[in-house]
């Protein structure tokens, strides 16, 4: 909130430098920001924080100032003089819903001039962000500034009957407010009507009809306390938000409206001529009373760690205006009517602690009990995750956990997502506007983004939270995902990203997570390539990844003009890894290997060739692995030769070649018996 | 089946020769891998020999020895007459300023890298790292942290919301409440986290991280709170002054902001930290005994303080990132910086 340091200085009876106000305004709970460095024209933005209503006004902030520099603040200087008729004669006041306007006062200047405001006023109404209007709106401007009072100006012969009736709007009725937008009515809002219709949004903005203008004679001031929650949501319904408003909704003071519309009627009166009736119309059905709450000395000693002073503490509530006496180690305080954010004794211990400062409470570590922490709940899995993608030489991606209603159905038609879709009530932008299923999504448009900037080599991965709805409850599941495109090595042998590169990255991360036996199976039906596309799956058969080539149709939608491998993990199907490993017995007796080339038809997968052949396969096969994989010249072009080759081991003595040919002659017949396959 | 190695043998050993061309470097590379005296693939081959059945052995031996013959000539041929695989030969100078080939090398994103840093701080101090849902309900989000509807505070964090009320956390504070709920104090944990607010300019962001930290024990004080994060601070950005301001958080009374002296300028006043010379850095208060009684704390027996700080702004801070958007745009150049 912008302040306009003169302005400020006024209030106080002997002003310190500007910089010591600012630091000590700052050191008490209100941060300032100089704004321009000119000291003549000095404004301040100043952190008002949404608890202190009080303090967003030129009073309400010296008030702290005082106390934080020791001075003291001025009296107000009221009182109109006042001549002629009585204002109850001309205006009359009902108020329909004393529980939400709990006072309205008015006053009535008669033949006021419509005149521009002086130099000074405009000025001081500019720096603080306001447009000057005239004397008149000015007036009740530079109070509401001043005193944190919202008033309204109107005028007086265009308030029908001279009748305000405070009371909720009525179905169907409408109101053009100043801003000139017509806005429809109805009973949740608060309205000060005249005898036939609303005038006014109560605590909000006035209506056009009643405008102070070129025509108006007398004027009448309307200073009232308005219902917080009431204005609050009145505002919001309305999509208003106006300086009356801002300061009702957090809460005004009720026993400043009587000094509030004293100071602007004497201030009419004075810039823009006219006399000031008689008397004030005062209606206060639920007038305020105080309250009374204490201070204990030790209590305040214990919370903050301090021994504080009992007269500096009765100092510096007393300047805040809390009517301290002192009794003992007790303070007795009267709550002000402005504060109505103190409610009970840790409020005020709050008041003391921050005008004593926080730099004189003394740091103390806590002795605590010395039990270590503990990463709980998917830390320790995610952080594993991640460490595993770096160690496979990925690099990491952070994008938004949202989605775009088309990148939302297309997460659709992918087989591991968390659930229906999740679409957000309130969405910021057109891209954001569901939770992500996948994220897969926003990593393919970060991988356009990358190889747009002309990116060569892309191995990307994040992990974060995917979203769904399941029945009633919003789903969240940790998932990793990655994304592989363009060449990798070096001048010597640079290679072009294949399925063959992403397999053994996810295989990598998949053991390194520790995800139980998963199979690689051919996917047919999502957005990846038909030819090289796969889910993963758990013994259960439950997906827990996909991986494979972004098919052609996909990679339109998201622009991508080159191959793009990606592959997806559901973090949730990784174990545990909190029990610690096992040693196992080195072998103490050398292997023997023994090669088999297998040839068969291409759809056979080598999958299920190797299954078979570990099922089919001696005890004493330890290990197999792939050496050569043939098709071409020389073979039918749907046939494949495959070699394996197994490693034969036994435990408790060494193996000798003929066992070893013996058990290999074993199971290439077996192999032949269960699949068709021949051997070279 | 073993001679088909052989002639798979014979055929990759022509290739690779025809691909080193006349390059010296590369025919010994060529060399190494098929004639290399330890792990040359003839080694390798011979040895299968003494694997093999007798009825094969004469077969493979007659064809591995003509494949021996062809390998030693070709690579004769290629580099020049000069003897290949024999001890004492002069090996081609390789031109060692060449780049060689390096394994590829993973990046972690700097918020995770911050984050873990932060985490490791508290860790040291007994801290425990809690974890929360990002989908959160009223409840956690707002009423049991002292923000009942219609409070102003609410407007301070412009929430998204679903459809069925709930929302998207709009700090890591909820957990707080989560962890008091389930459990007695004493507890003294950290909450790192997504956290979602419907603003977005240079420096707000529609997603962004925090880490929460709640302490609550019998005899917690606001000195301790201070010392708490005093200890935290200097850790983490070495030599800078701090202060504690007086601020408002509904949850927690007093409340303080912490601020650290600008580490750009040393706190005579920048771009940066807006002239002041200090830059904000967290919310922190003794936890409000409103909240310990709506979570079933007694607030008689404990007391205690919480702090909240964001992430991303402390990476963006310790590594001098100017724009909080670029930290979620997805581009690798970023993260290829902490690599």
């Amino acid at each position: 909130m912008r302040f306009d340091l003169s302005w400020l200085d006024e209030q106080l009876v002997d002003a310190p430098p500007a910089d010591v106000v600012a630091e000590r305004l700052t050191a008490c709970g209100f941060n300032v920001e100089l704004r321009e460095p000119d000291a003549a024209t000095e404004v301040w933005d100043v952190e008002v924080t949404t608890n202190r209503p009080d303090a967003m006004n030129h009073r309400g902030l010296a008030r702290e100032a005082a106390v934080a520099t020791g001075t003291l603040l001025k009296p107000i200087e009221n009182g109109p003089s006042e001549e002629g008729e009585q204002a109850a004669n001309l205006v009359s006041v009902e108020i329909e819903v004393p529980e939400l306007c709990s006072r309205y006062v008015a006053r009535v200047v008669r033949n006021a001039r419509l005149v521009e405001s002086p130099a000074w006023l405009a000025e001081r109404l500019e720096r603080c962000g306001v447009r000057p209007l005239n004397a008149i709106v000015d007036a009740t401007n530079y109070v509401l500034l001043e005193l944190g009072q919202p008033l309204h100006a109107f005028d007086l012969a265009r308030v029908a009957g001279r009748r305000i009736v405070v009371r909720r709007a009525r179905e169907g009725e409408t109101l053009t407010t100043l801003d000139g937008e017509r806005r429809d009515l109805d009973p949740s809002l608060l309205v000060i009507a005249d005898a036939e219709r609303p005038v006014a949004l109560a605590g909000i903005m006035g209506g056009a009809d009643s405008e102070i203008g070129d025509e108006t004679v007398d004027v009448l001031l309307e200073s009232a306390h308005f219902d917080a929650l009431t204005v609050r949501r009145g505002a919001r319904k309305l999509g208003m938000h106006t300086e009356a408003s801002h300061r009702f909704e957090r809460g005004a003071d009720p026993e400043m409206a009587t000094t509030a519309v004293d100071v602007a009627a004497a201030m009419i009166a004075r810039l823009a001529g006219g006399t000031v009736c008689r008397g004030r119309v005062d209606i206060y059905p639920k007038p305020w009373r105080p309250r009374t709450l204490e201070v204990s000395m030790p209590r305040l000693s214990a919370f903050t760690g301090l021994e504080i002073d009992p007269a500096e503490a009765h100092r510096i509530l007393d300047g805040l205006g809390f009517e301290p006496s002192l009794d003992a180690d007790r303070v007795r305080c009267t709550v002000p009517s402005f504060r109505v954010d103190v409610e009970r004794a840790e409020d005020l211990y709050e008041e003391v602690i921050r005008h004593v400062g926080y730099d004189a409470v003394p740091s103390q570590l806590p002795v605590l009990a010395t039990d270590p922490g503990r990463r709980c709940g998917s830390w320790p899995l995610v952080d594993r995750a991640r460490d595993a993608a770096v160690s496979v030489g990925l690099t990491e991606v952070v994008t938004y956990a949202f989605s775009s209603a088309e990148e939302d159905e297309a997460a659709a038609r992918l087989p591991l997502i968390a659930g229906g879709s999740l679409p957000l009530a309130n969405p910021l932008t057109q891209t954001q506007t569901a939770m992500r299923r996948s994220l897969l999504p926003g990593l393919l448009t970060a991988a356009r983004a990358n190889l747009n900037q002309g990116e060569t080599s892309l191995a990307l991965f994040e992990e974060g939270r995917v979203f769904g709805a399941d029945g009633q409850a919003p789903v969240e599941k940790e998932h990793l995902a990655i994304v592989l495109a363009g060449s990798f090595g070096n001048w010597q042998d640079r290679a072009t990203t294949s399925f063959t590169d992403l397999k053994g990255l996810v295989d990598g991360l998949i053991e390194r997570l520790a995800f139980p036996a998963v199979s690689w199976v051919r996917d047919r039906d999502s957005w990846l390539e038909d030819a090289e596309g796969a889910v993963l799956t758990a013994a259960g058969g439950e997906v827990v990844g996909v991986a494979g080539l972004v098919s052609r149709t996909a990679a339109k939608w998201w622009d991508l003009r080159q191959p793009v491998y990606v592959a997806e993990l559901d973090l949730s199907a990784a174990m545990d890894r909190s029990e610690r490993p096992r040693f196992t017995e080195l072998p103490r007796f050398p292997a023997i290997t023994a090669d088999m080339t297998v040839e068969h038809r291409a759809e056979l997968a080598y999958g299920e060739l190797l299954r078979t052949a570990t099922e089919l396969a001696s005890p004493l096969v330890v290990s197999w692995e792939l050496v050569a994989r043939y098709s071409g010249e020389g073979l039918d072009p749907d046939m494949v030769r495959t070699t394996l080759r197994a490693v034969y081991r036994h435990p408790e003595r060494s193996l000798l070649q003929e066992e070893v040919n013996a058990e290999q002659e074993a199971l290439r017949s077996r192999l032949a018996a269960a699949l068709d396959v021949r051997f070279a | 089946m073993t001679l088909e190695r052989l002639e798979e043998a014979r055929r990759a050993f022509l290739s690779d020769l025809e691909q080193a061309g006349g390059d010296a470097g590369a025919v010994e590379e060529v060399r190494i891998r098929y004639a290399g005296r330890r792990s040359g693939m003839l080694q390798e081959l011979t040895a299968v020999l003494k694997t093999l059945p007798n009825e094969e052995k004469r077969d493979y031996g007659r064809e591995l020895n003509d494949l021996k013959k062809l390998i030693e000539e070709k690579l004769k041929e290629a580099s020049g007459g000069a003897s290949a695989g024999t001890a004492g030969r002069r090996r081609a100078a390789i031109d060692v300023t060449l780049p060689g080939r390096r394994p590829r090398r993973g990046a972690q994103h700097p918020v995770h890298l911050v984050r873990r840093r932060i985490e490791a701080i508290f860790l040291s101090m007994g801290y425990s790292v809690e974890d929360g849902p990002e989908i959160e309900d009223d409840w956690h989000n707002f009423e049991a942290l002292n923000i009942p509807p219609d409070h102003p505070a609410r407007d301070d964090q412009d929430t998204f919301y679903f459809t069925d009320g709930h929302v998207l956390r709009t700090h890591t504070s909820p957990v707080q409440a989560r962890v008091m709920e389930r459990q007695q104090p004493p507890i003294r944990i950290i909450v790192p986290g997504r956290v979602y607010r419907r603003d977005s300019d240079l420096r707000h962001s529609p997603m962004f991280h925090q880490i929460e930290g709640l302490l609550v024990d019998e005899g917690i004080t606001f000195g301790h709170l201070k010392a708490t994060l005093e200890t935290f601070l200097h850790q983490l950005f070495v030599g800078v002054d701090i202060r504690f301001r007086p601020s408002y958080f509904p949850f927690t009374e007093p409340s303080a902001e912490v601020d650290i002296s600008c580490i750009f300028c040393n706190g005579s006043g920048c771009g940066v930290c807006s002239r002041s010379g200090w830059i904000e850095i967290l919310g922190s208060g003794m936890v409000d005994p409103r909240v310990f009684e709506r979570v079933g704390v007694d607030p008689e027996r404990y007391t205690g303080f919480a702090f909240g700080l964001g992430i991303d702004r402390v990476a963006m801070l310790l590594y001098g990132i100017p724009d909080l958007r670029l930290m979620f745009s997805g581009d690798q150049r970023l993260t290829r910086q902490f690599a």
